[in-house]
């Protein structure tokens, strides 16, 4: 069959996957994990393939070489984001295998196709396989091999369709950051509903044109970084520098050597020059440092610089599509905590859920069974940190049937400080993983520095009420008028010498140099103890110091 | 002649570097935009000075080294007919190889007949380090170029390193360091241990609380894969912190007696900026890596 695509066809196609794109793009958006999870794969790769439709005039246009070159030139100038520049240099190399031919028949389209495998590859200064580079590189591949003089050109995109699809179901075994967040990769799922589209325009299939669709700008909600938030991400910074001969050799440019610059400054770098335009993306913490380095060879046609935590902030604040399953892992973990400082601790030690409650505020099972379902793991971890709530977790447990909950039983914050903080998941199995944290348990003493609220006469002293006291389980150390004098007579009677760590937990009424100034008297008398303060935050209870 | 060469990743000293003839060539660090190579900026390095910067919150970040820069340490050498053995840092940790390799193809063109030749000790820090002086010792007992290479890289695996950081974040700014204690932000008290693998890259392997509790497990590590720890060079390195290396010492002298070959080594400040302050280790010769 004698059958061909010129520029008009081509054309169509080019739009028809773009739309097809855009009508997809908000499930693209959601499977975006690598290498930044900031959803927004989908919108790049549109606005990459839309910057390029852009170029095209549809039925009119003349050879297909002419209209690929001037798809790629569009998308060159509108490539954003990772796969979107990938995209972007996939085109180019379609472009490059397509030049000067006016009709390509099947075998010519699908070398030119594999050019773009090519073209992709050089751009990545690190390929990573289970990404766009590899569904576009083995499906062109496969319907590379399946071309014979018989195949029409609807064959061939069946072939590639189904190619991508398959491979793209493979990316999780390839990237394990897929695996684990339980998704396949944007870049390659944008790819598919390219292909898809283009695919399309050869069953006589409509799809909506992408020129209805204005580029889709996101409002950005600001307030979600705010003058507290960490610089978690870097920017994602994406510059089109146009060399300059006052500044540089434009033809000998040396790319190798911007490469590696860029490589030092950051990752997920992407550079290609075309002619004198040279294309960067790359994640860094300072892309002034990437600008001012251009700019010593050329200048900026544009620049882009977004701030990937907070698009990661508003990303994982929408409440995403039902169809995207939470990230799976092995084993999750949900601890008991009050005071702010303490969450964060918790949060920052590996815990999924932190449950809100401790001493006189007991959550309710129901509050743990909402914990269990926010979280997609085989076996749940769960640290009470007070003797009072272990049967409320055992009662959650024992209604929750979608995952298996192993409850530590831990009585105190610094036990389950203790437990959390040597949580290896990479043991053996969760058998391994309880016994361990039970005996990291079985080892801990939690002195606790809080105010008398009554008069008494408890282990030979004379508890005032209103004093402080100094205590471990039912036996009280220390009463003291002064707070200080309380905790520091406390870490003396728990022979805070002999610990290898020694955890100073400050509540909410003691301000925050007290406890440095206390821990820095501790370093000078015990040197073999390592002393670390934290600002806990909590209720009802000045000091939790934790022994090990 | 024969010019040996190192780099400074490699914790190498000019004292260090005097007593076998390395030329270091300067990998930089850059604080607030201020670049700064080592050994060529300075002449000491002041190893408090620099870590407590770090103690203070600052990050600083490394780079690779140009094509230019590393033909003009190489060129002078190949001008008076001299061949280079260039003992360097893991190529797996660094994009900066891909300037040497085209440095030295452009002057392998320019001096068809010298000789250039290249040993990756797969390692950084003191595990390079106890390599390379190795490899200098052979070169001081007369050994020929091709004899040190032969020897040399059957060793590389034969010495290894572990050590623990103290703070997450510098490594976590690098991304340099695979399978970090899983999800942890901070470290408070646990200190995770890395060693460097056959790829040349680093790996966590686990966790201890305390200092005390890590210091014994690098010392177990010296035990079981140990292979004649006492007969050969056993380094310790430390980023300001000699409390630990004096810990580690005396573990290492308890687990293989008095009559050690041990030298204290400062991470050099490139290296440091990615492991952070109060991070120590050690290097021995071992079964394997």
């Amino acid at each position: 069959m004698n059958e061909v695509i010129d520029g008009g066809l081509f054309s169509n196609m080019i739009n028809a996957g773009a739309a097809n794109l855009h009508a997809n793009r908000e499930l693209v958006n959601d499977l975006n994990v690598f290498p930044i999870p900031d959803g927004d794969t989908g919108d790049n790769m549109y606005m990459t393939m839309d910057s390029g439709a852009g170029e095209l005039s549809g039925s009119d246009e003349p050879g297909i070489g002419e209209a690929a070159s001037r798809a790629a030139h569009g998308m060159l100038l509108g490539a954003r984001g990772n796969s979107g520049v990938i995209l972007s240099r996939i085109f180019a190399g379609i472009a490059e295998g397509l030049e000067g031919v006016n009709t390509a028949d099947v075998a010519t389209l699908s070398k030119a196709f594999k050019k773009g495998v090519e073209e992709a590859y050089k751009a990545v200064s690190v390929p990573v396989e289970g990404t766009i580079l590899t569904v576009y590189r083995e499906a062109t591949e496969y319907a590379d091999r399946q071309v014979s003089p018989e195949t029409t050109l609807l064959d061939y995109f069946d072939n590639l369709v189904d190619e991508l699809r398959r491979s793209l179901d493979r990316t999780p075994e390839l990237l394990d950051v897929l695996k684990e967040a339980g998704v396949v990769d944007s870049g390659g799922a944008g790819f598919v509903y390219i292909a898809e589209g283009m695919r399309k325009v050869l069953t006589g299939e409509t799809v909506e044109s992408s020129s209805s669709h204005a580029a889709s700008v996101k409002k950005t909600d600001l307030s979600l970084f705010t003058e507290n938030s960490e610089l978690e991400f870097g920017y994602c910074t994406e510059v089109l520098l146009r060399l300059q001969c006052s500044k540089t050799d434009v033809d000998a440019f040396d790319m190798p050597a911007l490469e590696t610059w860029l490589n030092d400054e950051g990752d997920s770098v992407v550079a290609f020059k075309d002619g004198s335009i040279i294309k960067i993306h790359v994640h860094t913490r300072t892309p002034g440092h990437v600008l001012d380095y251009c700019q010593q060879y050329g200048e900026f046609l544009t620049v882009k610089i977004e701030n990937m935590t907070l698009q990661h902030n508003e990303h994982i604040s929408k409440d995403s599509a039902e169809w995207v399953k939470k990230p799976h892992k092995k084993y999750g973990i949900v601890a008991v905590a009050a005071g702010d400082g303490i969450k964060e601790m918790f949060s920052s030690l590996g815990c999924d859920e932190v449950v809100d409650g401790g001493q006189s505020m007991n959550p309710s099972a129901e509050d743990f069974v909402r914990a269990f379902k926010n979280i997609n793991a085989d076996t749940i971890f769960v640290f009470p940190n007070n003797g009072n709530i272990i049967l409320t977790v055992n009662q959650a447990a024992s209604i929750y049937k979608d995952a298996e909950i192993r409850v530590i039983p831990c009585k105190t914050i610094g036990e389950g400080y203790a437990a959390v903080s040597m949580f290896d998941e990479n043991a053996q199995d969760a058998d391994f993983i309880e016994n361990e944290l039970k005996e990291i348990v079985s080892g801990v003493v939690t002195g606790i520095v809080s105010r008398a609220s009554r008069d008494a006469r408890r282990d030979g002293l004379n508890v005032v009420s209103g004093d402080y006291i100094g205590f471990s389980g039912d036996t009280v150390y220390i009463d003291s008028p002064d707070r200080l004098t309380a905790a520091a007579e406390l870490c003396d009677r728990l022979d805070a010498g002999s610990c290898d760590v020694v955890l100073i937990i400050s509540g909410k009424d003691v301000p925050g140099e007290e406890a440095e100034r206390m821990s820095a008297t501790l370093r000078q008398k015990y040197k073999r103890t390592e002393f670390i303060v934290i600002d806990g935050r909590q209720p009802i209870y000045d000091y939790i110091i934790v022994f090990e | 002649m024969l010019k040996l060469f190192t780099d400074s990743d490699t914790d190498i000293t000019p004292e260090i570097a005097g007593r076998y003839g390395y030329g270091i060539i300067s990998m930089p660090y850059s604080i607030d935009g201020k670049e700064v190579f080592p050994y060529e900026d300075f002449e000491v390095f002041d190893a408090h000075a620099f870590y407590d910067v770090l103690r203070g919150g600052v990050l600083p970040k490394t780079a690779g080294i140009s094509v230019e820069k590393y033909i003009s340490y190489f060129e002078p050498e190949f001008a008076a007919g001299n061949d280079i053995m260039y003992i360097h840092f893991s190529r797996a940790m660094s994009g900066t190889f891909e300037a040497m390799d085209k440095a030295v193809s452009d002057l392998r063109q320019k001096y068809p007949d010298r000789k250039f030749y290249e040993i990756d000790t797969k390692g950084i820090s003191i595990l390079s380090l106890n390599i390379l002086m190795a490899a200098g010792e052979l070169y001081k007992a007369g050994k020929t170029a091709e004899e040190v290479m032969t020897r040399v890289e059957t060793e590389v695996n034969k010495y290894t390193v572990y050590f623990f950081a103290d703070d997450l974040k510098f490594f976590k700014a690098s991304g340099r360091v695979s399978a970090l204690a899983g999800t942890m932000g901070t470290l408070l008290g646990v200190r995770p241990i890395i060693y460097v693998g056959e790829d040349g890259k680093m790996t966590s392997i686990g966790k201890e609380k305390g200092r005390a509790k890590a210091v014994d497990r690098l010392i177990t590590y010296a035990r079981e894969l140990g292979d004649d720890v006492a007969g050969h060079k056993i380094l310790i390195a430390h980023a300001d912190n000699m409390f630990l290396a004096d810990m580690l010492r005396e573990g290492l002298v308890k687990e293989f007696g008095e009559n050690l070959d041990i030298e204290i080594i400062d991470v050099n400040p490139t290296i440091g900026s990615h492991c952070g302050p109060d991070a120590a280790g050690i290097s021995f010769h071992s079964i394997h890596r």
